[in-house]
């Protein structure tokens, strides 16, 4: 813990110098400059830096290379770090704070300080419940509920299952965990026979899951948060026969899907989750809202659930994302990548190089946002507080039931 | 012909009793993991199979390899708290540098592997020439470590697993696994160079008396330099088994490594102060940490009560082995005879 928070610390001075100096050079641009600031966790899995590559593809992107001046802290996993982060930021007068939030709750303070000084703060992917912050997020639209729903259509309505949590405590474990929940509870045929743990890493979600095989090899499915690339790793070294398995976006899952064998043997399911193109999305609402193109007050935005079945799998072809496809080689990402880095409507500036390396497409330009934004239920303790939940909070959005408990 | 063996006798009672108690240490532990597995049926019906057993021994693997090493430094007084950032660094290197392709894997795994003896070294300069506290210069490498593989991938950790590393992580030998046949023979070669060789009585010499062993002639600085380097090269060979078995690396795949190697070497009854132990111990502590995890695992307890009783069963072990327990009863006896009388 303390290794990963001092490393990102001295990682996240080093970008700073670096951040410093390409400042020092671009003084020259007689454009006003956005002070923008990426403020990230630090995770060390694949999705974080993916993200982090996309918001810096964007900054780069003419007609933003001229316009914003973009920073960025680490701020290792503790959310004393990032509200250190936040101070200092708004201090600096930034005009915007882009963040991945470490707590839903402890960031409050010191975000209502920020935007009483007139700073922007736009939240990806993780929340924070403070009312003058722009949440920009998946997580209302539902991963746990509708990838339940999918799970038990393709058993059946019975059998016994295990769930593939993510990291304890965290309130996106806990909405994915309760919407899931919500589904299965509805079908007594459905047995949670193994419940564990793993910490959205696709190396501990494998030795999990197979010390869960150890003791339930009959098992009929598996719902899994982020980590869904080990799950299927563990089911595929045991041998014998597969099972459906609903996870998340990762590019060795999906491999998975596209793999004849495995097909055979049984795999089938559904791939959804945490999309990192949501940051490309929330930096662009942005950046449209600082530049006057858009007029928007705080609000709680939802960023569309990635679907894609295993019947629904398109290879790409090398790097170029084209035709709606949805998986790529596995030569040229590892398994944990994920793969949602794309939206033809809403971020089609980014493609495969961009999200590795966050260096702009040659010849792209900033394509503007369609008009409309889709408001984001509330979600009590994760995108506001003492509100109400709607009575539908867990309604199934993208599958639908066709099996009756 | 009485004096002989008035002067004979008190040598080897005391070898035969130092003998005795790791060896009881080792041997408990060790039906006490068989225990738990052939117990386990009860958790679940599908347990106490070979398929289980086979498990433990695959995630066992790793920890077994890495707590090598780390036994080695406990062994001198030290610590090596830069395992799991070395193990990591492995991995990365292990996929960047050698990637899907079997061709390169022969020359270029040599080279992954003596870079992890050469951040291992540097410790162990740090250590015995300059003189600071293992913990400190261990945890300060192990950090340079980490943010070098941060920097070098990019926060994208990219490559896949050499073809021979997943042969060996998946594959079979003769019928066997091979992941257990390497792991049979990586110890019977830890065991002897740590308990069969001069290398091996270094180590204990400079763990038991620094003093003693500079003034017997024990080379203390290169000594000490290989033991580090030793802890490097096996936290290296096990982040690169760990990419044989999942098949990628990320930047922390070490950290769940690096207490659970210290663990395994004090439930395994080494003195944490350096000194005493034997690799045969550090083995079975291992064995049955992961046998613990394994059942725990099955149990269907909520994340809470898990961690809880893991961290209760391994506290109750290690009184057991203090021989506290053994004391308190023994004195309450006494106690109960005395009034009794």
């Amino acid at each position: 813990m303390k290794f990963g928070k001092l490393t990102a610390a001295s990682f996240g001075l080093a970008l700073g110098l670096t951040g410093l100096l390409g400042a020092a050079s671009a003084q020259d641009a007689p454009q006003k400059k956005y002070k923008i600031y990426l403020s990230l966790s630090y995770s060390g899995n694949n999705w974080m830096s993916e993200t982090a590559n996309i918001i810096k593809a964007l900054a780069k992107t003419p007609p933003y290379d001229k316009m914003v001046e973009l920073k960025e802290v680490i701020s290792g996993t503790d959310p004393q770090a990032q509200i250190a982060a936040y101070e200092s930021m708004i201090d600096a007068k930034a005009d915007g704070v882009i963040s991945f939030p470490i707590s839903p709750t402890a960031l409050n303070r010191v975000v209502k300080r920020g935007c009483d000084r007139g700073v922007k703060f736009f939240m990806y992917d993780s929340t924070v419940t403070e009312r003058c912050a722009y949440n920009v997020s998946y997580i209302s639209a539902g991963f746990g509920e509708n990838t339940a729903q999918e799970l038990v259509n393709s058993l059946g309505g019975k059998g016994k299952i295990f769930m593939v949590r993510g990291v304890p405590g965290t309130s996106v474990d806990k909405r994915h965990y309760e919407g899931a929940m919500h589904i299965f509870s509805k079908y007594p045929g459905i047995k949670v026979v193994s419940e564990y743990y793993g910490y959205w890493d696709d190396r501990i979600a494998q030795q999990e899951t197979a010390k869960a095989l150890a003791a339930h090899p009959d098992v009929d499915g598996i719902w899994s948060e982020l980590g869904e690339a080990g799950t299927l790793n563990a089911v595929v070294d045991r041998g014998g026969k597969l099972m459906p398995i609903v996870g998340e976006n990762m590019n060795g899952f999906r491999q998975g899907f596209l793999n004849e064998d495995y097909k055979a043997r049984g795999l089938k399911g559904v791939s959804s989750g945490s999309p990192p193109a949501t940051a490309g999305y929330a930096f662009k609402l942005m950046m449209e809202i600082l530049t006057g193109k858009r007029d928007l007050e705080p609000v709680n935005i939802e960023y569309p659930l990635p679907w894609a079945r295993s019947d629904e799998m398109k290879p790409c072809q090398g790097e170029a994302i084209a035709d709606g496809c949805n998986v790529f080689d596995a030569k040229l990402v590892p398994q944990g990548f994920s793969t949602v880095i794309y939206d033809p409507a809403l971020l089609p500036e980014i493609n495969l190089q961009s999200a590795l390396t966050g260096e702009p497409v040659p010849g792209m330009t900033i394509q503007p946002l369609p008009k409309e934004i889709v408001k984001a239920a509330n979600e009590p303790g994760i995108n506001c507080n003492r509100c109400d939940p709607p009575a539908d909070l867990y309604k199934l959005t993208t599958a639908t039931a066709t099996v009756q408990p | 012909m009485t004096v002989e063996a008035t002067l004979e006798a008190p040598t080897d009672t005391r070898r035969a009793a130092r003998f005795s108690g790791e060896a009881l240490t080792a041997m408990g532990l060790f039906a006490l993991s068989a225990g738990m597995v052939a117990a386990s049926p009860l958790i679940s019906p599908a347990l106490g199979s070979w398929s289980q057993i086979y498990t433990i021994l695959l995630l066992v693997s790793f920890l077994l390899v890495i707590s090598f090493g780390q036994g080695l430094v406990i062994l001198t007084g030290g610590l090596d708290l830069s395992v799991g950032s070395v193990m990591m660094l492995g991995g990365v290197l292990t996929t960047t540098w050698i990637g899907g392709d079997s061709a390169t894997f022969w020359g270029v795994m040599p080279v992954v592997l003596a870079f992890g003896a050469g951040i291992g070294a540097l410790n162990g300069i740090g250590v015995a020439m300059v003189g600071i506290p293992p913990f400190i210069m261990t945890m300060g490498v192990g950090i340079v470590t980490a943010s070098l593989a941060l920097g070098y991938t990019g926060g994208t950790t990219l490559g896949a697993a050499p073809p021979p590393l997943l042969l060996l992580m998946k594959g079979d030998i003769l019928g066997a696994p091979s992941v257990i046949v390497f792991v049979l023979l990586f110890c019977l070669v830890a065991w002897t160079l740590q308990s069969r060789t001069t290398f091996g009585r270094k180590v204990y010499a400079i763990g038991s008396s620094r003093r003693a062993a500079r003034i017997a002639g024990v080379p203390i600085v290169s000594t000490t330099i290989l033991v580090y380097a030793t802890s490097g090269l096996c936290a290296t060979l096990s982040g690169a088994m760990l990419v044989g078995y999942s098949n990628g690396a990320t930047l922390r795949m070490g950290d769940p490594y690096l207490l659970p190697s210290i663990a395994a070497v004090v439930v395994g009854g080494s003195s944490i102060l350096g000194g005493s132990g034997n690799f045969v111990n550090t083995i079975c502590g291992a064995l049955f940490l992961a046998t613990l995890e394994s059942l725990i695992a099955a149990s269907g307890l909520g994340q809470g009560w898990r961690t809880i009783l893991s961290g209760l069963i391994i506290v109750g072990a290690l009184l057991v082995q203090s021989g506290w327990i053994s004391g308190v009863f023994a004195s309450v006896a006494r106690r109960v005879r005395g009034a009794g009388g």
